[in-house]
């Protein structure tokens, strides 16, 4: 296994503070929702770190990272060290200001708005009034100023009715290049509301043939690497492997369902270093007291994740019998902590077999 | 000489990317070629960097000269270095 030297980019939890409660958040509840903002002066220097580490990219999210009054020297303090920038958001806090302060820097990846819907009573069923109309017109005004703007849509019981008509509204009327798609994970505070907001299997199955359609109609504008529409395609490829008697493909019938641990690390507001926002439990050190070379080399707990890949899936009681098993990566580490406790273990929501018990139908192959 | 808002990442063993953080755009680099771009310090013309090549590596081939100007031409044509004027007094 080759390791780079450094880690190439790193997502940093830049403020646990946020001006909405969405329902489904993966941030409030977890250990990412910490009391602490950290300083300026703080971030500054690791950014200072992270350029002489070559990083190249940093992802500021939150909490919500236009909550913080000090975002612009932030920005600067990124750029200052050679990086490039992308940021999370809710959009409701985007001001003509700091958004001509991202223009001017002109190293920035994306600003990524979080839209439910196409409109307020769908969006802000779960995040609250107002804040459709809000983001809305934060993605206006980014794209007035040429900043590059995406989308993610968080598929959930009381918008999966509404994806088509969101679909146009991104596409068509915002003229957005395209969008990306999740639905809401058992983490953070979906944990508690998991009954009231996460999709049943029968939704699951109605998006999943809704998402792979309008994937058709807009081609090559709608993404997903989690959610109905990446389970559709992942386990529409698995049962047709099946189907077709082909030999596993490398790395699947292993824990391979996550590479992020080889390219990049993360950072939670209090200023501990995890490997990835939503592993924030795993605490691998502080920034500016502990080496971020040294973490990403010889830390134990980054060396045994790195390994789950060598974990077979066989060797699971939860996926004994299962037939999926050579064309199965075992899902995300970090759902599997938070619904085994173990993120060394297979994750059930990215469960295929378990999907089709519960009544769940994958949408028919196209005819080739 | 190597444009100094660019980016050397040493990735593994002895090979990099130069990355551009202006444009995003990361250009994979040999280890020959890392060797050449850490010698694009004004100082060094292209055939200082080839003498040196040739003393770093026993099989360097005869036309590294070549070689050399060819990977600098690249690095210019993409914004990754540019050459500077030597200024006779």
């Amino acid at each position: 296994m080759r390791l780079m030297n450094t880690p190439r980019s790193m997502e940093i939890s830049i403020t646990p503070r946020c001006n909405l409660r969405c329902r489904y958040c993966s941030h409030f509840s977890s250990a990412s929702d910490v009391d602490q903002d950290l300083r300026l002066e703080d971030w500054l220097d690791f950014f200072d770190e992270l350029g002489r580490n070559a990083v190249m990219d940093v992802t500021l999210e939150g909490g919500e990272p236009f909550l913080r009054q000090d975002l612009a020297p932030i920005l600067d303090g990124i750029v200052k060290n050679r990086m490039r920038f992308g940021i999370l958001t809710n959009g409701t806090l985007i001001d003509d200001a700091i958004v001509h302060h991202i223009e001017t820097t002109r190293r920035c990846n994306q600003v990524q708005v979080s839209i439910d819907g196409s409109r307020p009573e769908t969006h802000d069923r779960f995040r609250g009034e107002g804040s459709f109309e809000r983001a809305i017109q934060g993605i206006r005004l980014l794209q007035r100023h040429g900043v590059p703007v995406s989308v993610r849509v968080t598929v959930h019981k009381h918008n999966v009715d509404d994806l088509e008509a969101t679909a146009r509204m991104l596409l068509e009327e915002l003229g957005l290049p395209g969008f990306s798609t999740n639905s809401a994970s058992f983490m953070g505070l979906c944990r508690a509301h998991a009954d009231e907001v996460r999709l049943d299997t029968a939704q699951r199955t109605d998006a999943m043939a809704t998402l792979l359609r309008l994937q058709k109609r807009y081609p090559g504008r709608i993404s997903a690497a989690a959610g109905p529409l990446a389970e559709a395609v992942l386990w529409m490829g698995m049962t047709r492997a099946l189907r077709e008697g082909r030999e596993a493909e490398p790395g699947r019938g292993f824990l391979s369902g996550c590479g992020g641990v080889m390219s990049g690390l993360a950072v939670r507001p209090d200023g501990a270093i995890i490997p990835c926002i939503q592993l924030s439990h795993m605490e691998l050190g502080r920034i500016n007291r502990d080496d971020i070379k040294g973490i990403w080399q010889d830390h134990p707990a980054l060396a045994r994740l790195r390994v789950r890949t060598a974990t077979r899936l066989g060797d699971f009681e939860f996926c004994r019998g299962c037939v999926y098993i050579p064309y199965c990566t075992g899902g995300c580490p970090a759902t599997a902590y938070t619904m085994m406790h173990d993120e060394n273990h297979p994750s059930p929501e990215g469960c295929l077999k378990r999907f089709l018990e519960d009544g769940g139908r994958l949408p028919d192959e196209p005819e080739r | 000489m190597a444009n100094p808002l660019v980016v050397l990442r040493e990735e593994f063993d002895d090979w990099a990317v130069l990355f551009d953080p202006d444009t995003g755009n990361a250009f994979g680099l040999n280890p020959v070629g890392v060797f050449i771009w850490k010698l694009l310090d004004g100082r060094h013309t292209a055939d200082d960097i080839a003498l040196a090549l040739a003393s770093e590596w026993s099989d360097a081939p005869e036309n590294a000269r070549e070689h050399v100007a060819e990977l600098i031409e690249s690095l210019v044509s993409n914004g990754l270095a540019g050459y500077k004027i030597a200024m006779d007094r």
